[in-house]
């Protein structure tokens, strides 16, 4: 240690100043594989399109192919951005995207879940750990047993969003304007300069279609690993002073806000709950001061939808987008402030960690039936 | 707090740490400054009681502050962690809040009544106090600027030191003397061999390797 740690900080052998171009690069690739995904299902056909999505056009179906979809891409941005791709290319109506939505923020838990699995060796410490990981689950799946069917019989969310939509529609916001933003312009003309390509190529329109597609999805998820590597380099600083204040305050608004400010910042919630399980574990954070910063990651997390739905054509890709808002901003209010009902989170999330830890084959029950074949036995029974 | 992620602020956790050390080490130079007043009879130990806890409190503060800092650093950072920074400062950081602990002991010997003003050792003891004051200082600038020649320079010093303190201990198990005059005056050299000890336990970590930091207050032949 014979220079100052302060020194020997690592930035990855890229230069700091080069990350920030980087992630306005990538954040542009992602807008492009969003304009891509609508312009390939157009060209697919938005009737075979609708065809395949016709097989999960109940909402219990929709529910579990948003988890199983969040599950094997590891990230609910990449789902729910491709849900608000699908949507603006009209193959996907708001009311069939709004469970995929809800099941991508179930899908997405699994990833602090699978974090809590290094501490497993060591009782107590995965017992705090898995609790810390799973809460984010329960409040989840509680917030989507609640606002399911009330959306389903009520068409709330949706209806909500559609108000707030239209509001920033008359506001003259970007989605208000198809075909006038520059930013759209912008992401519209390397998307037709790869159909063109494609087409001129002489190859059959469904392959074209294809084609476009993959490269989309390709683009999307490229786009938003490399985004969240970047920004977590450059907001690690601001990330550590961050957790310490909000550690040494303790819970409270304070707290989700970090988590909404973390969240946004590095495009991905599970970065954020991942960065809290450690902490859970070496019990430098309680669970009931790290339950608000999940939940401020839920909320954060929307903004990557709020963020595709720019390069859509279709209003309806920010009323998708801000449904999945509303769903998170609904689930706070009701699973927050009041601490009888704060607690029901809490309370299962220890319950579970406390057999978990008694019982480790649980762990591994659990994280199969809930992200694997519960969504599987989902998706074929109620299709 | 929160918006200091939209600030300048917090680029640099270990920065933070840096400073939080040398808070510390301040703090238990006024810890011991305080303990000593009491033992050399400058003032009551019961009036600076309350304000020597209040100030190894503070010391023992920094120190869990310090660890959970590195946990966030750690878990914020993942595999770009600086895990060797880490080791070296959940390390020093216990032996700087040992400092503390170690006063305390000075301070509760003139608590229980001992009186060395009287004693043949008292000017011996009042340099050496002084002797380990200074290297409290030192410590914190060796450390701050990771300057190793003076690291190296003030173990050196500090490993003579401790032999010094250690003769004094034997010097009273074998002498004669009524123990309210022994008892006091080894258990200071004692204390204050500690308190050096863990300071050049600092002091390895900027001329030390990692596996091996703490090891230079051992006895000679066991040292590696």
């Amino acid at each position: 240690m014979a220079e100052s740690p302060a020194t020997t900080e690592r930035t990855g052998g890229v230069p700091r100043w080069l990350r920030p171009i980087l992630v306005l690069g990538f954040l542009y690739l992602f807008l492009v594989g969003v304009k891509g995904l609508e312009t390939g299902i157009k060209v697919f056909g938005v009737d075979a399109a609708e065809r395949i999505f016709g097989y999960v056009s109940s909402p219990v179906a929709g529910l579990f192919a948003g988890i199983l979809a969040t599950v094997l891409v590891q990230s609910s941005s990449v789902t729910t951005s491709t849900i608000v791709g699908l949507v603006g290319s009209g193959s996907l109506s708001v009311a069939a995207a709004v469970p995929m939505i809800m099941g991508a923020n179930i899908g997405t838990t699994v990833t602090n879940t699978l974090a809590s699995l290094g501490h497993v060796r060591r009782g107590a410490e995965f017992k705090r750990a898995f609790a810390g990981a799973t809460v984010h689950d329960f409040f989840n799946v509680f917030a989507v047993v609640v606002f399911l069917p009330l959306e389903l019989a009520t068409g709330f969310l949706s209806k909500s969003a559609t108000v707030v939509s239209s509001l920033l529609a008359g506001s003259g916001s970007v989605a208000a304007a198809p075909g006038k933003s520059p930013i759209k312009a912008a992401i519209k003309a390397p998307v037709a300069l790869i159909e063109g390509s494609l087409t001129d190529l002489g190859l059959h329109r469904g392959w074209v279609g294809s084609l476009i597609l993959a490269l989309a999805l390709v683009s999307i998820f490229v786009a938003l690993v490399f985004v969240t590597r970047n920004m977590r380099v450059l907001m690690a600083g601001r990330m550590e002073a961050g957790f310490n204040a909000v550690l040494g305050r303790g819970a409270g608004l304070g707290a989700m806000i970090l988590g909404v400010v973390v969240t946004v910042a590095v495009q991905s919630s599970s970065i954020t709950t991942s960065i809290l399980v450690p902490l859970l574990g070496a019990g430098v954070i309680t669970l009931e001061n790290a339950y608000p910063v999940t939940l401020g990651a839920n909320l954060g997390t929307t903004v990557t939808a709020l963020l595709a739905s720019l390069a859509a054509d279709r209003p309806e890709a920010l009323t998708i987008a801000l449904t999945h808002t509303l769903f998170n901003v609904f689930g706070i209010l009701a699973f927050y402030p009041v601490p009888l009902v704060r607690r029901l989170p809490l309370r299962a999330a220890r319950a579970l960690a406390e057999v978990a830890t008694r019982r480790k084959r649980v762990v591994l029950a659990y994280l199969v039936a809930v992200f694997v074949v519960l969504p599987l036995v989902g998706i074929v029974v109620f299709r | 707090m929160v918006f200091d992620l939209f600030s300048g602020k917090g680029e640099s956790q270990i920065e933070r740490i840096e400073q939080q050390i040398q808070e510390m080490l301040a703090a238990c130079g006024r810890t011991i400054d305080i303990a000593t007043d009491a033992l050399f009879g400058r003032v009551a130990p019961s009036e600076v009681g309350e304000t020597l806890r209040k100030s190894d409190r503070a010391v023992n503060r920094l120190e869990r502050e310090i660890r959970r800092e590195l946990v966030v650093h750690a878990g914020v950072r993942g595999a770009s962690a600086d895990i060797p920074a880490i080791l070296v400062y959940m390390s020093i950081v216990k032996d700087i809040e040992r400092l503390g602990d170690y006063a305390k002991n000075l301070w509760d010997v003139a608590n229980a009544g001992a009186d060395i003003t009287g004693l043949s050792e008292f000017d011996r003891i009042q340099r050496d106090v002084a002797w380990v004051r200074e290297l409290v200082d030192r410590t914190a600038k060796i450390f701050a600027e990771r300057d190793a020649a003076a690291a190296q320079e003030a173990l050196n010093e500090a490993d003579a030191k401790l032999d010094e303190f250690d003769a004094m201990v034997i010097e009273q198990l074998t002498s004669d003397r009524p123990s309210r005059e022994g008892v006091p005056i080894a258990l200071v050299a004692r204390y204050l061999k500690r308190i050096s000890a863990h300071l050049m336990n600092v002091m390895t970590a900027v001329v030390m390797p990692l596996d091996r930091l703490d090891y230079w207050d051992e006895d000679k032949a066991d040292r590696w």
